[in-house]
């Protein structure tokens, strides 16, 4: 198995992402399944000639630098879980990580 | 024009399918407003278009089929969606969908399973499954879905519905919830080929608001065309494996031969990197979803999971009680392959395989082919909880669809055949931003298959 829960844990905690204890050996198991799947990918010839390729546009066009309203039909008292005063309100940081 | 209330009679009636997520009150009394501001000369004037729950509407709240977003009123509605109410269409609802849009077979809502229209036990596929269930029943002429791996065409194929991924870059996806901003792109779901195209036509066109929206008039329909004298139609082998379902060999073959019939020069053709789109797909498409869903951290809107102790416990509870299992794997398996240490191994690779994939389309096309047929799906519509505990035999199951989303082709599925009743999909690939070849093709294919005859 590629992927261990310790492993598991440290990308979590890197997604902000709470799992759950109970079901630690069996995201470490499908995890593992997923990435020696797609492990596959090393066929490609690692030489770094082949450039990437996305899709769309070759260059983004540039917009008219004018300020325009946002096209909203209503503010965000009307969406957000706690809104005062013009800020989103959440609770304090206790610590740093 | 029909009455609005018959609109809402017909997709009530089938409330046993779990397709449509607005609750029925709410349909009905958006339907009559609509119905009375619609514009009479619009080109849609009076057509139900049911719109899948990651496109935002002012008319019906927006939850992604997911719990973190439940409840969720979008303060603006996508691009697609002011064009279609321009056009006089109403908008009919929002379709039930994997969550995020992460999954085959519409099984991964939090909204519950849709069933197939046709066989209670089986799946309509997904992720755009609520909107292909209801064409597929008959209640709506034509829906909007999105698509990142296959998620319209797939759907479609299983309902025995036309389903037209577009180009990438041909319509806005201002208001479409981002899932693989690489991949993704809105689709339409059709009755008929004529049904998808012309919806198809009307959400197309440049948009200010979206960048990476080409800067291009809208799609011009294509008229029905006398036969396919002139088109070469490539199958690539890959496509054909060994151990593709018989029946869906078989409809593929008769739907050969009918083309060839019509006139159409038919040749073999390979894709041979066609084997690494799977992977490749299930590389970029986490590694975008986990960053596009960073966002949903229960600070901004959405409904917020405890965590009042500290921001940190509020962000990880929120994101993992909103989150449902599949969405959860595929942020872990983003956030794993973007990580120090494996981005060159995994997302590199990936992108690599990526260019590799559409380099083998540039080939083909370059070589005087104008169009791919394959079968859209390497089976029929599968059983409800069949491939649930194994997600790569569910992510096998786009193996013929995710290659157009890599490579950013327009591609479609029509209707073909039917095996013990279950619809069977053709699908057809075009070249870039030349859906009017494709959507040609197919008319004069939906004209002569025996779409819903034993294969």
């Amino acid at each position: 198995m590629s992927v261990t829960r310790d492993e598991v844990l440290r990308i979590a905690r890197l997604a902000e992402l709470d799992v759950e204890e109970e079901t630690l050996p069996e995201l470490a198991e499908q995890m593992s399944r997923i990435l020696d799947y797609v492990a596959q990918l090393s066929a490609v010839p690692a030489n770094g000639t082949v450039k990437a390729f996305v899709p769309g546009p070759d260059a983004i066009r540039f917009r008219v630098d004018e300020v325009s309203p946002a096209p909203l039909a209503f503010g965000p008292d009307e969406f957000a879980p706690v809104f005062k005063e013009g800020f989103f309100v959440v609770p304090r940081l206790d610590q740093f990580e | 024009m029909s009455d609005a209330k018959a609109i809402a009679d017909r997709l009530m009636k089938l409330r046993r399918l779990n397709a449509l997520l607005t609750p029925p009150k709410d349909l009905r009394k958006s339907l009559n407003a609509q119905a009375a501001a619609a514009r009479p000369t619009g080109v849609l004037y009076g057509m139900p278009v049911a719109v899948k729950d990651n496109i935002c509407t002012l008319e019906f709240t927006t939850s992604c089929g997911s719990r973190i977003l439940e409840g969720y009123r979008s303060p603006y509605e996508a691009t697609a969606v002011s064009k279609l109410k321009a056009a006089g269409a109403l908008i009919a609802g929002k379709t039930n969908c994997d969550e995020f849009a992460m999954g085959s077979s519409t099984e991964h809502s939090a909204y519950g399973r849709v069933v197939h229209p046709l066989d209670k036990a089986r799946v309509p596929g997904g992720s755009s499954g609520g909107s292909a269930a209801l064409v597929g029943a008959g209640a709506i002429p034509a829906a909007l879905g999105s698509e990142t791996g296959g998620s319209v065409r797939q759907p479609a194929s299983f309902c025995g519905v036309v389903g037209i991924k577009p180009t990438y870059g041909r319509v806005s996806r201002f208001g479409l919830v981002a899932f693989g901003s690489s991949l993704d792109q809105i689709g339409v779901f059709g009755r008929s080929v004529h049904d998808a195209a012309r919806v198809l036509s009307v959400i197309s066109g440049r948009d200010a608001r979206d960048a990476t929206c080409e800067d291009r008039d809208p799609l011009r329909l294509p008229t029905v065309p006398e036969s396919l004298q002139g088109f070469v139609i490539g199958l690539p082998r890959e496509y054909f494996p060994p151990e593709l379902d018989p029946a869906v060999r078989r409809a593929c073959e008769r739907a050969v031969r009918l083309m060839k019939e019509q006139g159409a020069a038919i040749r073999e053709v390979s894709l041979p990197h066609t084997p690494y789109a799977v992977p490749t797909y299930y590389v970029i498409a986490p590694a975008e979803a986990s960053s596009n869903l960073a966002r949903y951290d229960g600070v901004r809107y959405g409904p917020r999971f405890n965590g009042s102790a500290d921001v940190r416990a509020l962000y990880r509870s929120t994101r993992g009680q909103g989150f449902g299992a599949e969405v959860r794997r595929r942020i872990l398996v983003g956030t794993y392959v973007l990580s120090a240490g494996y981005y060159d191994a995994y997302y590199r690779r990936a992108q690599q395989m990526r260019a590799l994939i559409a380099q083998d389309f540039r080939n083909v096309f370059d070589r005087g082919v104008d169009l791919l047929f394959t079968p859209t799906t390497p089976t029929p519509a599968f059983k409800a909880g069949e491939k649930l505990g194994d997600p790569i035999a569910m992510y096998l199951s786009d193996i013929f669809t995710v290659t157009a989303n890599l490579a950013g082709l327009p591609a479609m599925s029509i209707p073909i055949g039917r095996v013990k009743g279950l619809p069977i999909g053709g699908q057809l690939i075009g070249q870039a931003f030349l859906e009017d070849e494709m959507i040609e093709a197919a008319y004069a294919l939906e004209r002569v298959v025996p779409a819903t005859d034993e294969a």
